[in-house]
């Protein structure tokens, strides 16, 4: 996108400053939230699990804000163009970032579960890693949003792929341990719904990355590649060898 | 897109009005519209904007060829209303006027009753045969003109007396009252109140099942609340000619972009 000039009625301009820099502050509480969550599994640490639960009324708070800004905004400023997608994609991105808050929140709320329990193999682990993932990711969708760079946001939306396949191959492993003892279950269960967490959290994320796409280009990226989540694939087949 | 205009205001792009081709203006040595074509639809609105002095004034108002009252003025190019050259030697400007009906940015009311405002073409180009016919002509036009119900009781009172608003409605009665096929409207609200504005843009969508309307306007959100085309004119250039939603949502042209979102261009 070529670069604009400032507006002349300059008031504008900070208004819609006002509105990115609130929107860059609740993703920077929010890429916080997510490793703070999988760090806190990963050291079975509740304190930090408790910060990333009352954190998340921070995140709640800002997205309010952010959303009164932007009605304010549309109603005295009459944004068009650019300003307008600046404006649609900020509203968009909120609902996208408080989604990803309240994901990171239900993580710390099954650490705070999961810690009563034995440890099932090193899954924190790679759940921890998975998370670092989307994590970057949105760290770059977000990056890709103040260099208005679709091409950086085409390349988070790429990248949404390996988070599917590392939830897949995570769910593999679970259901192996379930098959293995089932007084891993409870445990796993828990797993299983952190991974689909973060896994929920990177689609959240590629939401964000179209948005970036759009305010850049004023268009929506082509469709997107194929969801891969096979995992609903995968259930049938073990429910049918385990029958045989 | 997946977001804006819901309505998206139906236009018939096989039925082209009006065709300018490469039209040049100029005031003695200045070249005030420099290479200008574009196609203005039938039955649609279409809006020139542009910053003070891009020339949008100026290109409407070859139209009906109200330059050539301006001794310096020249136009080069060609014009077309309906396939027919309107600075053709054939053709009279007085009777294009009638065709090509334009209402300006002050309303101007004659300083005559208003009957005879609204009675004055038609009488001149003989549209009307006895009185009885002028009656009919009179009252169809400022029905159209939507201002029947406020002035029926008073039609031989000056139209000079009507508040601003009535005026320039007025304006617009007597503009229709010739059955032009194309109305030109030079910045028509300017002058008035939020209310008259909205009433004015209101007659303007109902004007468009019957006519061409091409409108300067200086307020970008009356161009995006009226028009279905808009044309976007910066030092003489016609920069930017599209669909209204689109060039107010995603224009192509920077130029474009920064005069609408209000940016030093």
């Amino acid at each position: 996108m070529t670069e604009l000039n400032n507006h002349i009625v300059s008031a504008f301009d900070r208004d819609l400053e006002g509105i990115q820099a609130q929107i860059m502050k609740m993703g920077g509480l929010v890429e916080a939230a997510i490793m703070e969550a999988a760090t806190s599994l990963e050291t079975r640490d509740i304190e930090k699990a408790e910060r990333v639960r009352n954190g998340d009324k921070l995140i709640d708070a800002l997205e309010e804000t952010l959303n009164d800004e932007a009605a304010r905004v549309i109603a005295l400023r009459a944004p068009t163009a650019s300003d307008l997608r600046v404006v649609l994609s900020v509203m968009r991105m909120s609902s996208n970032l408080e989604r990803i808050g309240d994901l990171a929140k239900n993580i710390a709320k099954r650490t705070d579960v999961l810690v009563q329990m034995p440890q099932v193999g090193d899954t924190p682990t790679s759940l921890r890693r998975m998370a670092r993932e989307v994590e970057l990711m949105l760290k770059d969708a977000l990056d890709a949003y103040i260099q208005r760079d679709d091409a950086l946001a085409l390349d988070v939306i790429a990248r949404d792929e390996d988070v599917d396949k590392m939830h897949n191959a995570l769910f593999r492993e679970f259901l192996t341990f379930m098959l293995e003892d089932p007084s891993n279950i409870t445990a796993c269960m828990h797993l299983h719904f952190i991974a689909k967490n973060i896994e929920r959290m990177g689609d959240h994320v590629t939401s964000i990355a179209e948005q970036v796409v759009f305010l850049a280009t004023g268009q929506k990226p082509e469709d997107a590649r194929q969801k891969g989540d096979e995992t609903a694939a995968e259930l049938g087949q073990h429910s049918a060898s385990n029958g045989s | 897109m997946y977001d804006v205009h819901t309505h998206r205001a139906e236009t018939n792009v096989d039925d082209i009005k009006i065709s300018a081709n490469d039209v040049q203006v100029y005031y003695g040595d200045t070249h005030a519209i420099k290479d200008v074509s574009i196609e203005i639809e039938a039955k649609c609105v279409t809006a020139f904007i542009g910053p003070s002095g891009c020339g949008k004034s100026t290109f409407l108002r070859c139209l009906n060829r109200m330059n050539d009252t301006i001794d310096i003025c020249r136009v080069e190019g060609q014009i077309l209303l309906d396939e027919e050259d309107i600075y053709d030697k054939r053709v009279d400007p007085v009777q294009l006027r009638a065709k090509v009906g334009m209402v300006f940015q002050k309303p101007n009311p004659f300083p005559k009753s208003i009957y005879d405002n609204i009675a004055y073409g038609p009488r001149i180009h003989g549209l009307a045969n006895s009185k009885a016919d002028l009656d009919v002509i009179v009252e169809k036009s400022l029905r159209r003109g939507a201002i029947w119900d406020e002035v029926k009781d008073r039609l031989h009172a000056p139209g000079t007396g009507l508040s601003g608003g009535q005026q320039q409605r007025l304006c617009i009665a007597r503009a229709v009252a010739t059955e032009p096929e194309v109305l030109l409207m030079d910045e028509p609200c300017s002058a008035l109140d939020p209310i008259a504005t909205a009433q004015v843009e209101e007659l303007i969508d109902e004007l468009r099942q019957d006519y061409s309307v091409v409108i300067v306007t200086h307020s970008m959100q009356q161009a995006a609340r009226v028009s279905q085309k808009t044309a976007f004119f910066h030092l003489g250039n016609l920069v930017e000619f599209g669909e209204t939603g689109k060039i107010f949502t995603n224009p192509e042209d920077p130029r474009t972009e920064s005069y609408i979102t209000g940016r030093i261009g």
